[in-house]
């Protein structure tokens, strides 16, 4: 049976890239998306495509699965940005094709890095490890829940659309009927979740959730100083590029 | 024990977001007011951090705690918040790919939250849903390109906090004829301001030329249309709301829905085109097409799209809100930091209540 491209990597995949924290693989991901916005040329965004994207998808052996949904998911933004920038622009078409291409490299750059930290990291471990880095339990209470309850709105969405189709809904129709089909699929879906809000707040402070300490981790992450050097190393270099950014230094 | 002036510790806070932004903008742009208005979602960033961290000092110099930030986020907040999240995330990608109009409905979870918790609360969950949305949330609706959205989600999550809290949400069924016409006078005039602002960012788009695309285009001169009568056709929506039902509460959503989303536009449209070359995957790429065919250099169209599609995006958004208060319990309402300020006013109660004055 073949494995689904949009599957996540289980955390314990022998590959040094798998071993690192999650909270170190988080900086990478982040910091790779923001370099990418703050960088401008083609030859800066390709060598940090290179840098952050590649070596870091080939240490993990996730080269093929990752280029395949970074490109898929790249897709309809690229040719969103060629149509506009080259199709419909009013400019000479190598002004349009020029900023085009610093879009589409950019757009994959970021998708490379977001679907490269989506596989290698279970949302549990990563939560765990910012739990275990001093983030506060409620923050991480949201977070956990929120990646949870997706999946079961989405389940809840889909029955409640395949029951307004039953009784007539049709979301290829004109825009006018479209338009108020959407009062018809998000008022039952949101009045359900929100519904349940009150059984589950009586529930979590009959569990003691507002008891203020530390929790204990169960799994801690792989931390190292290493790596604790390379995150801030990370961090300085971002601010150092902001600076460049904002001064004009930068050379791309 | 001595009571303190809340407006002191607000007034600190948006003085010390007029004078980052102020400095921001002077920084970014300093002669060029194009590129003051392309740096505006950066100064964002730096400006909405400074306002809440010098309203919260000046809270903690004034009651040595932080009561009305914390206040904010009770465990029911909390529980909510998970919900709204992934509200946000499930509806912005089904009608972003789904329905296809210059639409995005992906702050609905964030509006909620704001108006049933709070300014700060709404923020931080729209913040936290244009990370997740990128960062962790589940396939097929992960979305690399939300989490620079991050400081948009915040925008309009502080302005829907705030609205409520003026009693902007509250049911007010049955007003009397005079209140109506000021109301409807006012949803009118915003309405008509915000056409406005987009006619003038579309002429400026065609350099003076004429407003309509030309009839090579057909297509795009449509869709541009329709993005157009989306606006009125909403606003007369809610204007039939309020004349019918007598609910004054219709112009106050107008009235939000505009602000926040000219607002959001002016956040947003800055990081489309500067990150992302004007496109975002939505029905909105086809306005801005149309916007680039008309003769609209991409900043431009790019805006002009935002202020186009955002105030019509936010006023379903509170349209919706609304709908789902109104079909609460107003008990569960009532539980949550600002349901005070959501729930029909007795007789005794309308002269001292917030939000009344406004009436």
């Amino acid at each position: 049976m073949t494995r689904p491209v949009f599957a996540r990597t289980e955390s314990t995949a022998a590959s040094r890239w798998h071993g690192l924290d999650p909270l170190t693989r988080l900086v990478v991901a982040l910091g790779t998306m923001i370099a990418a916005l703050l960088l401008g040329g083609v030859v800066c965004l390709a060598a940090l495509g290179i840098l952050a994207v590649l070596l870091p998808t080939a240490m993990a052996h996730e080269l093929r699965p990752v280029l395949r949904l970074a490109v898929l998911l790249a897709l309809p933004l690229g040719v969103s940005a060629v149509l506009i920038n080259v199709l419909f622009s009013p400019g000479t078409t190598s002004e349009g094709a020029w900023l085009a291409a610093v879009v589409v490299l950019r757009i994959v750059i970021m998708a490379g890095a977001t679907v490269l930290f989506y596989r290698t990291t279970i949302p549990a471990d990563l939560v765990g490890s910012l739990q275990h880095h001093g983030l506060s339990n409620r923050i991480t209470f949201v977070i956990h829940n929120a990646v949870a309850m997706i999946p079961r709105l989405a389940e809840r969405a889909r029955e409640v659309t395949a029951a307004q189709r039953a009784r007539g809904f049709d979301s290829e129709a004109g825009l006018l009927r479209r338009g108020r089909g959407i009062i018809a699929l998000a008022a039952p879906t949101v009045l359900g979740a929100v519904a349940e809000v009150e059984a589950r707040t009586l529930a979590l402070e009959t569990r003691a959730f507002t008891r203020p300490g530390r929790v204990t981790v169960l799994r801690p992450p792989h931390d190292s100083n290493l790596q604790r050097a390379g995150r801030w190393s990370i961090v300085v270099g971002l601010v150092a590029l902001v600076i460049a950014r904002v001064t004009g230094l930068l050379p791309c | 024990m001595r009571a303190t002036p809340a407006w002191l510790r607000v007034a600190a806070g948006l003085g010390a977001f007029a004078v980052v932004a102020f400095i921001g903008l002077a920084l970014v742009g300093s002669r060029d007011p194009q590129a003051a208005l392309d740096g505006f979602g950066l100064v964002m960033v730096a400006a909405i951090p400074a306002g809440v961290a010098i309203y919260a000092l000046v809270e903690y110099r004034q009651t040595g705690r932080l009561d009305s930030i914390t206040r904010q986020f009770g465990t029911r907040t909390l529980v909510l918040m998970p919900v709204a999240i992934a509200l946000d995330i499930v509806l912005g990608s089904a009608v972003a790919s789904a329905l296809k109009i210059p639409v995005y409905l992906d702050s609905l979870g964030t509006v909620l939250v704001a108006v049933l918790a709070g300014p700060l609360a709404g923020a931080a969950t729209g913040f936290l849903s244009n990370l997740l949305w990128t960062y962790l949330a589940p396939a097929p609706f992960a979305s690399p390109y939300a989490a620079p959205f991050a400081v948009v989600a915040v925008v309009v999550g502080l302005l829907a906090g705030t609205f409520a809290r003026w009693g902007w949400l509250r049911p007010r069924p049955g007003t009397s004829g005079r209140r109506l016409l000021v109301g409807g006078g006012l949803a009118v005039a915003a309405m008509a301001l915000m056409a406005l602002v987009a006619l003038r960012v579309w002429l400026a788009g065609a350099e003076g030329g004429d407003l309509a695309p030309s009839a090579d285009e057909t297509a795009f001169t449509i869709l541009g249309w329709v993005a157009m009568l989306l606006v009125a056709g909403t606003g007369l929506g809610l204007l039939v709301l309020l004349l019918r039902q007598r609910d004054l509460a219709a112009a106050y959503i107008l009235a939000a829905g505009v602000i926040t989303g000219v607002s959001a536009a002016f956040v947003a449209a800055p990081i489309a085109a500067g990150l992302f070359g004007g496109v975002t995957g939505s029905g909105a790429d086809f306005v801005i097409a149309a916007l680039r065919q008309a003769g609209a250099d991409l900043q431009q169209a790019v805006l002009g799209q935002s202020l186009i599609s955002d105030p019509v995006d936010k006023v379903v958004t509170y349209f919706l809100v609304y709908l789902i208060l109104g079909a609460m319990a107003t008990r569960t309402k009532a539980r949550f930091p600002q349901g005070p300020h959501l729930v029909p006013l007795t007789d005794e109660k309308v002269d001292d209540a917030p939000g009344v004055r406004e009436d």
